[in-house]
């Protein structure tokens, strides 16, 4: 408790130097061990082994059901593992009780106490540990200043609005200086707008802080655009953990690829000698190829398309929408299947609905994937 | 009654230009004449429930001269009313009233908690309708069941030997065992949403910052649930002190209770022309279950914030 | 548990995450096993059951004759059991009637109309509430001597006469609408909360409805459960009054209980609880006929949960939504 006010003192400016420096050093190793829980014949983690090193901002990404939630709790000790450890700097903390962890978190919503004001909220760790009035309210006022609410200490929750619920849960959480910062999808239930503004808040606090944090989201853009690295999780199990470029790029697995932003699904067929045909292009393929060669899916970035006008051309234009700097035009191809092909803007103009247009990949090592029987996926989206 | 008739009458009228002026302003949504709709309630309320209000409190602060024929204000029944015998019931109300409300929110409350903290829905589903219908279960039946029950020769009574150990229904005792049977579900349906309001995550960001389960109710759990803990009881207080037909079923008057005593007035057991005191009896009681009123209000107005 | 803490944690600020485990037998997260909510849930069935199950027995079993049912066979032929049982029920029908048909176009048309009339609709329906029963039989029976005091010689004498009519006395009726009009409002209230009444009527009028058609047809369907609930509330609430009904001298069900009871102390234990295992019964066709399985029952079902979840309703109504039943029929029926 002592060491608390040094590390959040004065204004945020001054503070982020003082607290980089004062929390590097506290920054935690967070390790899951073969985790296991099953909630009756739900398997919501099965056998998840996962690092976080000391000072990153560690998303876990996933569907919903997936277990991100639950390794989260896992962690904060609201769930017991029916298998598996937790470590945070090497020590097995899986038996200790929610109450000892030093472990911050934030939740989803609403979990302010209604009876006290923004500033008891904050302090009220603190009460618990029968530290000074004086002392609480002088972190209470550091940790409010923090999360840019100086003036908000004398609010109670119902006088606040989501954001800034959320951006006093989050000084609540980080008022005993854990060694671990949890975030169980605090932003989900805020607009768009204060999602965007409290997402970079985060990141700067949690950079100039080196807390080291956990993440769980199910939204793709905010894990790619916070995280140092992302963890995707599917059905209980690790698909990949890399940082976000790498995610993108080279995703490990079809469901990473298919789940991390948008993707193709082009039928193909392999050539023998690592290399796949698909629509009138022979493309390297990246990663595995599957046994019994034949037909395949293979997986295509919209960027990894390109399309002109050609009225000899196989494709058709259905529709164009204008983003900005590039242009989604979505085609149809031949044997009802469909792409998406994102071109700069300037490319894009006579593109126009009903257009015939030439489709070629980008010669790109792309992923395979065995075909699937019937066609549904994002492909079939976006024709309808 | 200065009360009553200003809200009940002018209602209607007071509403009509508010009507016109927002009509004006959004014609879409309001209907001029919506008012109307409300009309027949408030005529209703003004003539069976103000004339009657109006002719207590009339009877309660007037005394008129049978001889000369004229009526003049007075306090006197009021004061008659705070003496003696009738001050005595009033207070024997009070205190029942107190007691078993209290008795009836601690344990509503274990037993609301018991069913909420439960997984299985089916105890819930069975809890609540039991107290739906036992909350119901007041008056005359119930008091008849005690009777069979706890009564001289009462099924319980006579297996236990109770009235070898004092036991007796028709006392200060008794009549507390009889009003926790309806006082207690009422208090578990009044309960059971506000600890179903107490939300999961309050406990584990209690437990997050450090404090045990037992700091988590003194600090978060009891302060948010105090609102609607004392607004049950309030409530409770209510229903126990306006209870009359459990009482006139089984005492019969050896229970001082105001209740009684005004059916008594009234009815002209006692002597002729206490009918004013029965008024002003009723006037105490009012003036009591008003401030009840005022207390519950403004907290269940905060607890519905804080829960929602 | 307070006492517990300290001595598991000894330095309360350091990082107790290293120090747990020193302490060495550290205790389980796992929920311990609750016992005490069977033990309350135990001692509260007993309190609850043994009334009903010594009420039976009394009922059933006579000292030195052994067991009987002549309690509950003689009841239908009791004297007055079928009078009084019929003044009762003629007059909840008489009062659910009157009720809904004051509440739900007021209610309607506080959503329609201006925002100050349903604050004035809301007190005029919770003022019933700071009047106890016997306190308003109190003040009616005062207006009710006016008549042959002081009308006795106009014609208004005969409507004085008409409300006291023995065989139906309408002054009954408006005595329970008024003690019932509480009730009524929170549960209708409470349905029509879930109801975007403005929209709907303008969605309907936009059909081609007329007014009259939207209210049968669009408004009343959509607060079926709660409209069973008040139903049932009031019915209750009439089938149970006593000290109304004896205060002002007549004869419905409850009030013809106590007088049988001095003669017959067994059938009067015998209809009491006939009579709660009707409310029951009702309650539970009530709720099959709602919207689903609990949802009728006006305290238990979901008619509580919206009442409890709306914020901005103004507070008696909202507060009530959830305890409606309760406060409910009890000071009325008391």
């Amino acid at each position: 408790m002592s060491a608390l006010p040094t590390a959040t003192t004065g204004r945020p400016e001054p503070a982020r130097t003082d607290a980089a420096h004062g929390r590097a050093a506290t920054g935690a190793r967070v390790e899951f061990r073969s985790l296991r829980r099953a909630f009756g014949p739900t398997v919501a983690l099965d056998g998840l082994d996962l690092t976080a090193g000391p000072g990153e901002l560690l998303a876990l990404l996933g569907p919903s059901g997936c277990g991100k939630t639950t390794a989260l709790r896992v962690l904060a000790g609201f769930e017991q593992p029916d298998s598996g450890e937790v470590l945070v700097d090497g020590e097995d903390i899986t038996r200790i009780p929610a109450n000892r962890r030093d472990a911050g978190m934030v939740f989803q919503s609403y979990s302010l106490f209604p009876h006290l004001n923004a500033r008891d909220n904050v302090a009220f760790g603190l009460r618990v540990r029968k530290v000074s009035a004086a002392e609480r309210h002088a972190t209470a006022a550091e940790l409010l200043d923090l999360v840019g609410l100086p003036d908000h200490g004398g609010r109670f929750p119902h006088q606040m609005s989501g954001g800034q619920q959320q951006r006093v849960a989050l000084a609540r959480a980080l008022a005993l200086r854990p060694r671990v910062l949890l975030l169980d999808e605090p932003l989900s239930a805020l607009d768009a707008k204060v999602r965007l503004s409290l997402r970079e808040e985060i990141r700067r606090l949690q950079l100039s802080l080196g807390i080291t944090t956990i993440f769980v989201t199910h939204d793709q853009e905010e894990a790619l655009s916070m995280a140092d690295r992302v963890a995707v999780l599917n059905a209980g199990r690790l698909e990949q953990c890399a940082p976000p470029a790498e995610l993108y790029e080279r995703p490990a697995t079809a469901f990473v690829a298919e789940f991390v932003g948008t993707m193709n699904r082009l039928p193909g067929h392999l050539t023998g000698t690592g290399s796949v045909e698909v629509a009138g292009a022979t493309l390297p393929v990246d990663g595995e190829i599957p046994a019994g060669g034949g037909p395949v899916d293979v997986l295509i970035r919209p960027e990894g398309i390109r399309a002109e006008a050609d009225p000899e051309g196989t494709a058709t234009v259905v529709s164009a929408s204008f983003l900005g700097s590039v242009t989604r035009v979505l085609l149809d191809l031949p044997d009802g299947v469909a792409a998406k092909a994102d071109l700069p803007s300037r490319d894009a103009a006579d593109l126009l609905p009903g257009v015939r247009a030439r489709v070629t990949p980008v010669p790109r090592p792309v992923l395979v994937v065995p075909a699937a029987p019937v066609r549904e996926p994002s492909a079939g989206k976006a024709a309808a | 009654m200065t009360v009553l008739h200003p809200s009940a009458a002018p209602g209607p009228g007071a509403a009509a230009p508010t009507g016109r002026k927002a009509a004006g302003r959004t014609r879409r949504r309001r209907p001029p004449r919506a008012w109307l709709g409300a009309l027949p309630l408030l005529v209703f309320a003004g003539l069976c429930f103000g004339l009657p209000a109006g002719a207590l409190l009339y009877g309660a602060l007037t005394r008129t001269d049978p001889a000369a024929g004229t009526t003049e204000l007075t306090g006197e029944h009021l004061s008659r009313s705070l003496q003696g015998p009738y001050l005595t019931s009033l207070t024997g109300s009070v205190q029942l009233s107190a007691l078993t409300a209290a008795l009836a929110t601690v344990l509503g409350v274990l037993i609301a908690q018991a069913v909420v903290t439960s997984r299985r829905g089916a105890l819930r589903g069975a809890v609540l309708t039991a107290s739906g219908v036992l909350a119901n279960f007041g008056g005359i039946p119930l008091a008849f069941a005690f009777v069979a029950t706890l009564g001289i020769s009462g099924v319980v009574t006579e297996i236990g030997h109770l009235d070898a150990l004092g036991w007796n229904l028709y006392s200060f005792t008794g009549l507390t065992v009889i009003y926790l049977y309806f006082l207690i579900p009422l208090m578990v349906l009044v309960v059971v949403p506000a600890l179903d309001g107490l939300r999961p995550q309050w406990r584990e960001a209690a437990l997050n910052t450090g404090a045990t389960t037992w700091q988590f109710w003194r600090h978060v759990g009891l302060p948010v649930l105090a609102p609607s803990l004392l607004g049950g009881f309030v409530l409770l207080f209510g229903s126990a002190f306006a209870a009359h037909a459990t009482a006139a079923a089984l005492v019969g008057g050896s229970v001082p209770l105001v209740t009684l005593k005004i059916a008594d007035a009234l009815s002209g057991n006692v002597l002729v022309g206490q009918e004013n005191v029965a008024l002003a009896l009723s006037l105490d009681m009012i003036v009591i279950a008003g401030l009840v009123m005022a207390v519950y209000l403004p907290l269940q107005r905060r607890s519905s914030r804080w829960l929602r | 548990m307070a006492a517990l803490t300290p001595v598991s944690r000894p330095p309360v600020s350091g990082p107790p995450v290293s120090t747990a485990p020193v302490a060495a037998p550290v205790k389980p997260a796992r929920r311990r096993p609750r016992y005490w909510r069977g033990a309350v849930l135990t001692v509260a069935g007993l309190y609850f059951l043994t009334p009903l199950v010594s009420s039976f027995v009394f009922t059933v079993h006579v000292p030195n004759q052994g067991v009987t049912f002549a309690a509950y066979s003689g009841i239908l032929s009791a004297d007055g059991f079928t009078e009084s049982l019929f003044l009762s029920l003629s007059l909840a029908c008489a009062t659910i009637a009157l009720a809904l048909l004051l509440v739900v176009p007021a209610l309607v048309a506080v959503r329609l109309g201006p925002p100050r009339l349903r604050a004035v609709v809301e007190i005029v329906c919770m003022l019933p509430l700071v009047v106890p029963p016997i306190a308003l039989v109190t003040g009616i029976a005062t207006v009710l001597r006016w008549g042959p005091d002081h009308f006795s010689r106009t014609p208004l004498y005969q409507t004085f006469l008409a409300v006291q009519n023995e065989s139906f006395p309408v002054v009954l009726v408006l005595a329970y609408t008024v003690l019932a009009l509480p009730f009524v409002h929170r549960s209708l209230d409470a349905g029509l909360r879930a109801v975007d009444v403005p929209t709907l009527v303008e969605a309907a009028r936009n059909c081609g409805a007329g007014r009259l058609y939207v209210i049968l047809r669009v408004i009343l369907p959509n607060l079926r459960s709660s409209l069973a609930g008040a139903s049932f509330l009031t019915l209750a609430l009439v089938l149970g009054e006593y000290t109304v009904a004896s205060l002002l001298g007549f004869r419905p069900f409850a009030v013809w209980i106590v007088s049988v009871s001095g003669a017959e102390a067994r059938m009067s234990v015998a209809v009491s609880l006939l009579s709660l295992l009707i409310t029951w019964a009702l309650l539970l066709v009530l709720s099959r006929a709602g919207t689903g399985s609990s949802a009728a029952v006006p305290a238990a079902g979901p008619s509580t949960a919206p009442a409890a979840t709306t914020p901005a309703a103004s507070a008696p109504a909202a507060s009530a939504g959830g305890p409606s039943t309760a406060p409910t029929a009890v000071p009325g029926k008391e």
